[in-house]
């Protein structure tokens, strides 16, 4: 299942990931290889518990790997230092939570500039910045606290800022998790334009059939292990697998 | 019920770990001061039963009162009166209380402690009058026999058989130990080494005069009669009244030490009030949860309570242990500063009841406000994302608003009309003010900060946002560094501004080269006159001037307001060869001329000129030793001798007759070249010292240093209650935020970074408290003197070395504490803190 190397953004080799030691031990990721391509949008699929989230954090570098590699661009995160690591979030990487996660202290505005703000020597791209407000439907909301939002605004702005600096790769952990069905569905329908019209790379994890059906592969992680991947797929195609495998 | 509270308070106890070790530490700090206090000796005890045959005692009229036991002077019963009252059949004895400073066995000056007063009393054998009881070998039976109290022999190592050598104002000699003697039962009698001596020895022949006489088996009127002029009393008035002069003073360490306990106890109930705001404030979804299982309001306010109690009842436990061993530490620490006080051993079990009532009862009075705030979530609030905005009380800003207001118009009030009662109440108000307003002083401060803190970068903003947005909960810590900052800042302000006023200009003037003195007190012992040749004598002294010290109390007219131990009611009085004082002391005459001093013709000080409103010529009747007296004002001079009070009235050698001053010169400036070991070496006693002249300025202030060091020392409590209260403070404040740390972190923050910005805004929080309690201690300060000195005393000096200590160290302390809760929530895994929020 390995992907070509050219033109990958993002990937995991013979990546293992074990909870715990003894017999208490669980393995959530078990000698898994993948990668992602660029402009790509991968829904990461599977039961509660098969481990398609520790694939998305091993990948990321949020958590570590206990063997195997785990690859963003050339460069193995797990052999980076935290500070080293914290640049790469800051410009390459973007996230959105299921709970959103934006900054309460901080306007719609200022948490959407966050990781450009971090890095002292960048610039925030004025332009950009607007544009993106002006598709999410949020440019008369930037001055406003994240509480003075409602949920659907607040994931547009989390979405804002894993964009904002441009990054690599976009890692998505349940964004639809929290919003109703017409909301996930207009926020859905953005991240595949990004996807689209920018040549955004995307990685979704998701339980939602709906949701993978906006992405052009998916992939099935059961027991920590990648069992299968489909391209284009439907609503049926992936109920049907998702029954299959549970 | 119970359970599920132990369960819950144990899941959470991390949490409430800094709370249980504040709690601990203010009970701690009031079960020791409480058992130091109770454990005080009862000094009546010894005294009843060593004078309980005593009938009737005869003491001289009063000349001088004072604050302590050493500031007031009585005039000597004269030996007439004494041998009258023998003439007609009394039993009768005199006691002048002679100066007697026992040698221990290391050569040095020993005897029980500094607070004592060392003094020889004749052995009066089987005499009803005789308090003391041989216990060891035998009496004095010749002048070269001594006895001593068994507490001085123990702390000077001697035992019976032993060579004693003492010190009296006829210089030393050597006698031998032959008896150890117990008072009234005690080891001693209250606060006094008592050296017991042959009747016949000559310390006590030839004494003109006596500070009382004892009689027995006689009625007071008869006494009176033979005993004009003099203040007769019965035996058990007397006793009466030495037991309270004993107890004022010890009652003013008592009422110390309560104080700071007080202090402890407040600081602490802050930081309770401010952990159950907070962490209940955080479970809101928990409690509105329960609350939609079907808990009752009122299940839910008891199982809080329930809580608190718990928390109180370690906090206490763990208080009580240490308290008992703290008592030993304050004792210890009162003996390193001398301030020796007799104890009882064993623990009183009412400091113990006390201690366990408040540790419990303040936990729990300090939860039941934010318990009954928080309990009224609705049920709703569980289902709701836990997004609850900080809501400023808006009557709380008012009513802080209001007090500030009404104290500054009291502290204006209180100055003017120089009414203290008014400018305390005044002081009470602006700390109340403070407090309450804490959370827009913060609010302030975080918004002043925010351009600064906002080029640090984003982290800089959220920092001061969540200062300003978090104020009502954070303020806490601000107020708990605010209240110990602001006592000290106090007390170092007072200590610079009386040490100042004593030694200031005074000291400054003073141009002998070296000054001889005794060391102790009660009585202050003599430098003799062949002591004085002796010193005159060695080479290259230029200039000897013994000074001899009494006090004198004004007849009528205003009384005397002055700053500084034992400085009320009485105007000091310095008597001196003019002539040689002036080449020693540099005086600035501001009217009439030093040379006019002579007889009862003297100098006074502007500020005694300016209270009771003299010009040269003046006459100032005043109550001496020899009775009522007129002084003319002869000149008038900016600032008089230095000394602790400084004396207000400078007379020439004449003066020591009609003032009726008998008693040998206690300070002897010196000028000229000669080394101080020189002068040391022929003075051969250990009573008398010789010190530079800026030694014995400096040194002047050493018993105000030695209580500021008491207060330092309790402060310090204080503060390290306070540092914990922002270490607790910084933690809760940071578990609040756990889910924000991880947003930040993943967007890009590094460590380091979040690090920063949390220390950033916890400093800002410790420089709202530092500058506010700084403040407060120099207003307070300066409405203090200005109503006591009415106006004399403008502005606090300002010690500005110890002002930089206070700020850095009150910095460096709240730092210190922000850094660990600061740094493991810096480092903690971004993963566990997403899924956890």
């Amino acid at each position: 299942m390995v992907d070509s190397e050219q033109d990958t953004v993002a990937r995991l080799e013979r990546a293992t990931k074990t909870f715990g030691t003894g017999d208490a031990a669980v393995t959530a990721l078990d000698d898994a290889t993948i990668g992602f391509r660029r402009g790509e949008f991968t829904a990461v699929m599977g039961p509660s518990g098969s481990g398609k989230s520790t694939l998305m954090y091993c990948q990321s570098g949020l958590d570590r790997l206990t063997s195997g590699r785990a690859f963003i661009g050339d460069v193995d995160v797990s052999t980076l230092t935290d500070q080293e690591l914290s640049v790469l979030r800051r410009s390459t990487m973007g996230f959105i939570f299921q709970s959103f996660h934006l900054v309460p202290a901080l306007n719609a505005r200022e948490n959407i500039t966050l990781p450009v703000d971090l890095d002292r020597d960048a610039e925030v791209d004025e332009a950009f910045l607007d544009e993106l407000a002006v598709v999410l439907g949020i440019e008369h909301r930037l001055g406003n606290l994240p509480s003075q939002l409602s949920g659907g605004q607040r994931q547009r702005v989390a979405v804002a800022r894993a964009m904002m600096p441009r990054p690599e790769v976009i890692f998505a952990d349940e964004p639809t998790g929290a919003l109703d069905s017409k909301t996930s569905g207009e926020l859905l329908t953005y991240l595949r334009t990004a996807v689209d019209d920018l040549g955004q790379t995307i990685v979704m994890v998701t339980h939602d059939a709906v949701a993978a059906s906006h992405c052009d592969r998916v992939v099935y992680v059961q027991d920590g292990r990648l069992v299968d991947e489909g391209r284009n797929p439907t609503v049926d195609d992936v109920l049907g697998k998702i029954r299959e495998l549970s | 019920m119970m359970r599920r509270t132990l369960k819950l308070a144990w899941f959470k106890r991390n949490r409430y770990a800094l709370t249980v070790v504040a709690i601990a530490l203010s009970v701690a700090f009031i079960v020791s001061t409480l058992l130091l206090t109770t454990s005080i000796a009862d000094v009546g005890q010894p005294l009843r039963q060593g004078y309980e045959r005593v009938d009737v005692v005869v003491t001289g009229a009063e000349v001088a009162v004072g604050d302590g036991p050493d500031q007031a002077i009585t005039a000597p019963v004269p030996r007439q009166t004494m041998d009258d009252l023998v003439a007609a059949g009394f039993d009768a004895v005199g006691f002048s209380d002679p100066y007697a400073q026992v040698i221990a066995s290391d050569g040095q000056a020993g005897g029980q402690d500094q607070t004592s007063a060392n003094v020889a009393e004749p052995w009066l054998a089987d005499s009803p009058l005789n308090a003391f009881t041989i216990t060891d070998g035998r009496a004095p039976a010749s002048p070269g026999e001594a006895a001593l109290d068994r507490s001085t022999a123990d702390a000077a190592g001697l035992d019976v058989g032993d060579p004693l050598r003492f010190v009296t104002d006829d210089g030393a000699e050597t006698t031998t130990l032959v008896g150890l003697a117990t008072f009234g039962g005690s080891d001693n009698d209250p606060y006094t080494s008592t050296l017991l001596l042959s009747p016949d020895h000559p310390v006590f022949t030839g004494v003109d005069g006596f500070d009382r006489v004892l009689v027995a088996r006689a009625e007071v009127d008869d006494v009176a009669a033979l005993a004009p002029g003099q203040t007769v009393r019965s035996g058990g008035e007397w006793i009466l009244a030495e037991e309270n002069a004993l107890n004022d003073f010890l009652g003013f360490f008592s009422t110390f030490l309560t104080v700071f306990a007080v202090v402890a106890v407040v600081v602490g109930m802050v930081i309770v009030t401010n952990t159950f705001t907070v962490s209940l404030a955080q479970r809101t979804q928990e409690l509105a949860l329960l609350r939609l299982v079907g808990t009752t309001r009122r299940q839910l306010l008891i199982q809080v309570v329930l809580e608190a109690f718990l928390l109180g009842a370690v906090g206490t436990a763990l208080g009580l242990a240490l308290g008992i061993a703290g008592v030993s530490a304050l004792g210890w620490f009162l003996d390193v500063l001398g301030l020796v006080i007799e104890r009882s051993s064993g623990l009183s079990s009412s400091a113990l009841v006390i201690g366990i009532v408040v540790g419990v009862g303040v936990t729990v009075v300090a939860a039941v406000r934010p318990a009954w705030k928080a309990t009224a979530v609705a049920p709703i609030e569980a289902l709701r994302a836990n997004e609850s905005e900080q809501t400023v009380g808006g009557a709380r800003r008012f009513v802080a608003g209001g007090t500030f207001i009404a104290g500054l118009v009291l502290l204006a009030w209180g100055v003017i009309a120089t009414d203290i009662l008014i400018t305390g109440i005044a002081i009470g108000a602006l700390f109340l003010a403070l407090y309450l307003g804490a959370d827009s002083l913060v609010r302030i401060a975080a918004r002043i900060a925010r351009p600064v803190m906002g080029t640090a970068g984003p982290t800089g903003t959220i920092a001061s946002r969540n200062l300003e947005r978090n104020a009502g909960r954070t303020s806490a810590a601000a107020s708990a560094l605010m209240i110990g900052i602001a006592l000290i800042g106090f007390f170092t302000l007072m200590a610079a501004t009386i040490g100042e006023f004593i030694a200031g200009d005074a000291g400054e003037a003073l141009e002998a080269d070296l000054v001889v003195q005794g060391i102790g007190s009660r009585p202050e012992p003599a430098l003799g006159d062949d002591l004085l040749a002796a010193i005159g004598s060695v080479d290259g002294l230029e200039v000897v001037v013994p000074l001899y010290q009494t006090s004198v109390t004004p007849v009528a007219g205003a009384t005397v307001e002055r700053i500084g131990p034992g400085g009320d009611g009485a105007l000091g009085v310095a008597i001196a060869d003019v002539d040689a004082l002036r080449s020693t002391f540099a005086f600035e005459v501001n009217a009439g001329s030093l040379d006019d001093i002579a007889g009862t013709a003297v100098a006074i000080d502007q500020a005694t000129a300016d209270t009771f409103d003299l010009t040269v010529g003046d006459p100032l009747e005043v109550t001496a030793l020899a009775g009522d007296i007129t002084v003319t004002v002869a000149t008038i001079v900016e600032t008089s001798l230095p000394g602790a009070p400084q004396p207000a009235v400078v007379g020439d050698l004449g003066l020591r007759a009609v003032v009726g001053l008998d008693d040998p010169a206690t300070i002897a400036y010196v000028g000229g070249s000669a080394a101080a070991a020189d002068v040391r070496a022929v003075i051969d006693l250990p009573t008398v010292e010789v010190v530079s002249r800026d030694d014995y300025i400096d040194g002047l202030g050493s018993r105000l240093g030695t209580i500021l060091a008491l207060v330092y020392a309790l402060l310090a409590v204080a503060v390290v209650v306070a540092l914990i209260g922002i270490a607790n403070t910084v933690s809760l404040a940071i578990s609040e935020r756990v889910g924000e740390i991880a947003a930040t972190r993943a967007a890009g923050a590094s460590i380091r970074q979040i690090f920063w910005s949390l220390l950033a805004e916890f400093g800002l929080l410790a420089i709202v408290g530092i500058a506010s309690g700084l403040a407060f201690a120099w207003v307070a300060a300066a409405a203090f003197f200005n109503t006591l000195s009415g106006g004399q005393i403008g502005t606090p000096t300002v010690d500005v070395a110890t002002g930089v200590l206070i700020v850095a160290g009150g910095l460096a302390g709240a730092l210190a504490a922000s850094w660990l809760p600061a740094r493991s929530a810096s480092r903690a895994d971004i993963l566990d803190a997403l899924r956890a929020d």
